[in-house]
């Protein structure tokens, strides 16, 4: 409501200001009177203020254990550009714990089955089971590290307005980014379960740069746990464990300035194909960040090209950096990842 | 009056670099009546300590992290020194620039300056990339969905991911 008064004062203001003649006193009396009263609005704002906030991220937790802990299954709808993809997903909670099913529904067939913190993803075309790791949380999660340190990066607010995603009701929270390294995001969750039925990202034109949503949801008892259960016989399948071990960059050499707000959550080494590459992942606790580093190859360069790209809602920055390649992306804005690359440094480790 | 100027410079530069070349072992006696001058002295006892840092490494000092790349930065942006072109021996210009390399490697690295056509604003020019289903790219898959595997919060899924480890 004070954001509205703000918006209806602040336009009034600057036209009195503008027209009036500085021999109208009164108008400047009254203009006075307006500017004492809207410092009165903003102190009660703030005030009012940490106790919101907390009950935001208070909020925002609850919508990451709700994503863990309760039964629920549904189709949802994921947006980019012109690209739509809609996913099957089952979670159901047994004795062993977490059980997740997920069928991507668009193009070739893929299916992540999930067991706690071990994903199997079947490629049925190739009857293949790639076994993956797991990290952080996915849709209807969030991502979610600290969450109490969210409110130094983001303005985190609730509507009290009710909406209306995949027939249920749901309530709306806007997570506004306090600087410009960061997206925005806009968050519907159910009423009643706080499970999370619609996000969408922000970027600094309020413009929606990815969504994704619920289509059909049901939850709790509708949920039949023979669900869970692939379609796929994955008997004769071949199995392929990535090989993924634990690195650390920093004592290489190399010094990457984390941009504020983001912190390191992981370091790692994995195969991918041509040559081994690091990984280090930067995380605000919603957005994320990967820096790639990987031997840069002399005869043939790097297939991607240096500078700026973008690929969907994820944007790239590729550099090299003395004999080694750079690669950051992620879902923050391009001038983050450029920031970060071009203020990154690689001090060889003398070989004492 | 410029071509004063610029012998000038050209004076200041070859007695430099007649020191840094007698330091290397490359004789040239005839710097010695140079040497007497202040400015022959001061060369002298830079060239030296040049020579210090470059051998022994608890001489140089760790500047803090972002000083390499801000110094980068500024040398980007300083404007190229325009010097006359003077006769050298190549055996001289490749040990210089050898000198330079091992003065760098001792210090940092930076990312390459990135010139996007008189640009100053590259996040704007950012190259669109085909969309998911799109063949073009194999690279740029791996890394995306080692993204998605390790930090994807969303619902991104690589519709045409090959089995990437296997290959």
């Amino acid at each position: 409501m004070i954001a509205q008064l703000q918006q209806f004062c602040w336009p009034v203001l600057g036209r009195g200001g503008l027209i009036r003649r500085p021999a109208q006193g009164a108008g400047w009396a009254l203009t006075a009177v307006f500017l004492v009263a809207l410092s009165a609005m903003h102190e009660a704002a703030r005030a009012a203020g940490p106790a919101q906030a907390e009950a935001s991220i208070q909020l925002l937790y609850d919508i990451q254990q709700a994503a863990r802990k309760q039964d629920y299954a549904g189709v949802f709808l994921y947006q980019q550009g012109e690209v739509i993809q809609s996913s099957r997903l089952v979670h159901v909670i047994d004795g062993t714990g977490e059980r997740e099913r997920l069928e991507i529904l668009d193009g070739q067939p893929r299916e992540y089955l999930r067991h706690n913190d071990e994903i199997q993803c079947l490629i049925p075309e190739r009857k293949t089971v790639l076994m993956e790791p797991r990290r952080g949380d996915r849709f209807p999660g969030l991502l979610l590290g600290n969450p109490t340190d969210l409110a130094q990066h983001y303005e985190i607010r609730t509507q009290d307005n009710l909406h209306r995603v995949a027939d249920r009701q749901c309530r709306l929270i806007t997570i506004a980014p306090r600087d410009g390294l960061r997206y925005g995001y806009r968050l519907c969750a159910d009423v009643d379960t706080n499970l999370l039925l619609k996000a969408q990202t922000i970027d600094a034109s309020q413009g929606v740069v990815e969504q994704v949503s619920f289509t059909s949801i049901r939850m709790g008892g509708k949920v039949d746990p023979a669900e869970l259960s692939s379609r796929w016989s994955t008997r004769d399948w071949k199995v392929l464990q990535p090989r993924i071990e634990p690195a650390d960059l920093a004592a290489q050499g190399w010094r990457i300035p984390a941009p504020k707000g983001f912190v390191a959550v992981m370091q790692v080494k994995r195969s991918m194909g041509h040559s081994n590459v690091n990984q280090l992942v930067l995380s605000d606790g919603l957005a994320a960040i990967s820096v790639f580093i990987e031997p840069y190859d002399t005869q043939r360069g790097h297939p991607l090209s240096a500078g700026a790209a973008r690929r969907g809602a994820i944007n790239i920055y590729g550099t090299r950096i003395a004999d080694f390649w750079l690669t950051a992306l992620g879902e923050v804005p391009a001038a983050t990842l450029e920031q970060l690359a071009t203020s990154t440094e690689y001090v060889p480790v003398s070989s004492q | 009056m410029q071509s004063t100027a610029k012998s000038a410079v050209d004076t200041d530069i070859s007695l430099e670099e007649s020191v840094s070349a007698w330091m290397d072992g490359e004789a040239s006696e005839d710097i010695f009546p140079d040497l007497a001058t202040a400015h022959g002295r001061r060369t002298w006892d830079t060239y030296h300590l040049i020579g210090d840092a470059l051998r022994n490494t608890d001489l140089a000092v760790s500047p803090s992290a972002d000083f390499h790349a801000r110094l980068a930065r500024a040398l980007d942006a300083e404007l190229p020194i325009v010097a006359p072109q003077r006769r050298r021996s190549p055996l001289r210009l490749g040990l210089s620039g050898l000198a330079v390399a091992a003065a760098v490697a001792t210090v940092a690295w930076v990312a390459q300056p990135y010139i996007m056509g008189g640009s100053s604003r590259p996040a704007a020019d950012a190259r669109v990339l085909a969309d998911a289903s799109a063949p073009e790219a194999p690279g740029l898959r791996d890394y995306l969905e080692a993204h998605r595997q390790m930090a994807g919060p969303s619902a991104v899924r690589q519709v045409s991911f090959d089995a990437g480890a296997g290959r």
